[in-house]
């Protein structure tokens, strides 16, 4: 029983970041139309930077943090005019050309991450950003104070994501862009505009999960990008590409499930159990869920 | 033959290969990685058939295509006509799976990998001509059958549907079966190859198989144009051959110039190098040609 | 006569003024050199049949859709190359065909997008459509959806009053409505006009909107074919063989 509690707040606190970085694609895809596949990869590459500021400053932590949430900005932003110019190409919005686009950015970032820090090794993360105790162990499984507070982070962070969707002027035209494009343009909201503004916010919340998984992980690796876009990528397509509500559900659920897998099954194998599960949803019902709101 | 170029002209032929069999798919805008999970499985599968159970080499490649097309009609039944980001993360969770597995079983190697598998003709040099003549008649076979497929009514209700789905089913095409029949063509095709694939090195190894392939064979795809087969052709042994003409420490940032050439050409020149017209136009002129003569 | 009196009071010219205007989808011309003239104070009706152009017309007036030549000016500025968001803070809206609503918002939310770019004036804003429209505040918390078609071509008017114009846009308004609603809409346009905002209308149901309406074009497959005062426009045989089925 101890077992299973544990590992559910485990299993929270990772589908607390699933479930933001599944809100940041989802919101991309609604607001700037645009698959951004390798969005959790450039989460990872702000890891990277957060470690590398850790280092050079002697572990300031404010410092770190916002380098992480800056350079995720930033990295989000830069890469706007990119997608504006590829979708302008085509003459409407394309799915397709802008998920290529993004793929191609995560090839440069993870073999840039591969060459370039820690001679492709993987990083650790220093104690006082991740927490040295664990909260409660029980035998080879224990709830550190970082998971905890990932998770605390995580619920206050999507609370106020819909507090901004669902209250502010910029929310209101992202949810009128979201439900039909033409329309918002026709009552006189800025498409382009709105569109850079979804990748700030977006940046914002890649930033804090950034921080985050550190916390959660202790660690990254190159190939962390692409195994993160991937579940994302899954979470978003199961709920239902789009749908907010649905990535929250589902993103939590894949935490628990990869949690209690972890706790119950053999190492080597829970990934592919989280796998196995996916695809046979995926498989069962191509456009999620809770249905696709594109 | 040198050794160099027996790997240039084998690892070319592959990415052809390959490129084309995502290339198929994406003629009804599906991009079908689950093909690179098919390399692994019919490749692994052969490796151990001729390995342990000592089938005869061209019965394994028989059973690798087989295998590659069994489990291309399977997976189509469910994602004929889903949406393309269903089918990319269908072909990326069949890779993690794929990879999975194989690591987990000692008998094909696990993370070692499987080494030592036997020349398919009587000496080594041999061995390079005879996968060299297969890949090479395997170019020519599944090129023309391409050739043939996009010149035919179906050629033309595939760019229907590329163009838009809707339209296409109001002018009676069947979105799901055109979808399945490109899906399990390209992973008869992936299938053969990737047996291939481990033949050329005679070995496999769960590093083969990563999502480094996604990139080359999508940077080929894009580059060389993704609306007819002769770019995929042309751009293959271009985008292999180049950095290797290059220093070392170049050549090992590979993945960041495909990504850098696969964002530019998606910029600049969208429908990539060989375009539909391009082809139409040199086709054009040469027939005039004939004519003259 | 109404035509007169504008002339005398803006010595400018017109409110909006559109010259020569061609627009082509491809190699379909959807508007072959049009121009018109809608001067402050008027309404104006376009009247054609469906893909005449009248909804291209619109729409480029708008910048929605790019035009190949010709130019539009609005308030004595060129606006034929400016972006929409821009044209709808220089006081032109459009009430879109199909009452476009956005149905998944609150009508609160849909009165609000109408006044993104002036949302510190929404309170006076809110308070006059809540006058003209007291349905739309008893149902301000109501999805959009569960409104009916008549309510629905309210919030959509509603909401273009929110962003302050001096010009509306109306694209077939009665479009898909019960007749008794049809006339409500046009009554509310007349009242609209009468507290001095400017009408540019098209319609198929054109002895109503001649009813209601100062002057008119008729647009037949791209081009302006008769142009007149509201009068002259009921009277003319050939709209009524085509237009009045009389």
């Amino acid at each position: 029983m101890q077992v299973f509690i544990a590992q559910i707040i485990n299993g929270l606190s990772l589908g607390s970041i699933y479930v933001l970085l599944a809100t940041g694609f989802n919101l991309l895809l609604l607001v700037a139309l645009i698959i951004h596949f390798s969005y959790p990869v450039v989460v990872v590459f702000s890891m990277y930077i957060v470690w590398v500021v850790l280092n050079a400053t002697g572990n300031n932590l404010l410092l770190g943090i916002l380098a992480g949430v800056l350079s995720s900005i930033i990295l989000n932003v830069v890469s706007a005019p990119i997608f504006q110019k590829v979708m302008k190409k085509r003459g409407e919005v394309d799915i397709n050309s802008t998920m290529v686009v993004s793929m191609g950015m995560g090839f440069i970032i993870t073999d840039i991450l591969s060459h370039s820090f820690n001679h492709g090794f993987p990083i650790a993360f220093p104690e006082n950003l991740t927490g040295s105790e664990p909260l409660f162990r029980i035998g080879l499984i224990s709830v550190q104070v970082g998971q905890v507070w990932s998770l605390a982070i995580g619920a206050i962070a999507v609370s106020a994501f819909f507090v901004l969707l669902y209250k502010t002027r910029a929310g209101r035209a992202f949810r009128a862009i979201a439900e039909d494009p033409a329309g918002a343009r026709l009552v006189g909201i800025p498409i382009v505009k709105t569109g850079i503004q979804s990748y700030a916010l977006s940046g914002v919340m890649g930033g804090m999960s950034a921080i985050l998984i550190a916390m959660l992980l202790h660690s990254a690796s190159p190939g962390l990008g692409d195994m993160l876009a991937h579940k994302v990528l899954a979470v978003s397509i199961v709920a239902g590409l789009g749908n907010l509500v649905g990535g929250l559900v589902v993103g939590l659920a894949l935490g628990v499930i990869e949690a209690l897998i972890q706790g119950y099954a053999a190492g080597s194998w829970s990934n592919a159990i989280a796998f196995v599960v996916m695809l046979v949803v995926i498989l069962w019902k191509p456009k999620g869920l809770f249905g696709i709101k594109v | 033959m040198s050794l160099s170029i027996y790997y240039f002209l084998s690892i070319t032929a592959v990415n052809i290969l390959m490129t084309w069999a995502i290339y198929l798919p994406y003629r009804v805008a599906h991009l079908h990685f689950i093909t690179i999970a098919n390399m692994a499985i019919s490749g692994y599968l052969a490796g151990y058939l001729v390995m342990t159970l000592k089938f005869p080499f061209f019965w394994a490649l028989l059973i690798g295509f087989a295998v590659g097309g069994l489990i291309g009609y399977l997976v189509s039944l469910f994602i004929g006509d889903a949406p393309t980001f269903a089918v990319v993360i269908v072909g990326f969770t069949f890779i993690y799976i794929t990879r999975t597995v194989i690591e987990n079983i000692p008998a094909i190697g696990g993370t070692m990998g499987m080494f030592g598998l036997p020349n398919i003709a009587k000496t080594p040099a041999g061995h390079r001509n005879l996968i060299i003549v297969i890949l090479y008649g395997l170019v020519l076979l599944v090129g023309f059958l391409i050739y043939r497929f996009d010149n035919s009514r179906l050629g033309k209700a595939a760019s229907a549907i590329f163009v838009d789905k809707d339209l296409a089913t109001s002018l009676g095409v069947d979105i799901k079966k055109l979808g399945q029949l490109l899906q399990v063509f390209s992973c008869i095709v992936a299938g053969g190859t990737g047996v291939l694939y481990g033949f050329i090195y005679r070995s496999f190894h769960p590093d083969f198989f990563t999502f480094h392939l996604v990139g080359i064979y999508m940077t080929t795809m894009f580059v060389g144009g993704y609306s007819t087969l002769w770019g995929s052709l042309l751009m293959a042994p271009i985008l292999y051959g180049l950095p290797l003409l290059f220093p070392k420490e170049i050549q090992s940032w590979r993945m960041v110039i495909y990504g850098v050439i696969l964002i530019l050409v998606l910029v600049l020149k969208p429908e990539g190098f060989i375009t539909r017209r391009l082809v139409y136009n040199i086709g054009i002129r040469l027939s005039h040609k004939r004519e003259k003569i | 006569m109404q035509n007169e009196k504008t002339a005398t009071t803006a010595p400018e010219g017109a409110l909006l003024k559109v010259e020569n205007l061609s627009v082509s989808y491809g190699h379909i011309n959807a508007l072959k050199s049009v121009s018109i003239e809608v001067f402050l104070g008027e309404i104006v009706v376009l009247i054609g049949a469906n893909g005449a152009g009248k909804t291209t017309l619109l729409s480029s007036i708008l910048g929605i859709t790019p035009s190949q030549s010709g130019t539009i000016s609005f308030d004595g500025q060129r606006i034929d190359k400016e972006p929409v968001d821009k044209i709808v803070r220089k006081g032109v809206c459009l009430v879109p065909e199909g009452r476009g609503v956005f149905a998944s918002m609150t009508v609160m939310d849909n009165l609000l997008l109408g006044a993104h770019h002036n949302l510190k004036n929404k309170d006076k804003y809110l308070k006059r459509v809540f006058e003209w429209f007291p349905i739309l505040e008893q149902r301000k918390n109501q999805v959009a959806k569960t409104l009916s078609g008549g309510e629905r071509q309210m919030l959509a008017i509603g909401r273009a009053l929110m962003s302050e114009p001096k010009l509306i846009l109306v694209d077939e308004p009665s479009l898909g409505l019960a007749p008794i609603v049809v006339n409500e809409i046009f009554t509310i346009l007349q009242m609209l006009n009468k507290e001095g905002y400017t009408i540019l209308l098209s319609e198929q149901n054109t002895f109503k909107a001649l009813k209601v309406a100062h002057r008119g074009y008729v647009l037949e497959t791209g081009k302006v074919t008769l142009s007149g005062t509201a009068q002259q426009l009921l009277n003319d045989p050939g709209v009524k063989a085509a237009y009045l089925g009389a």
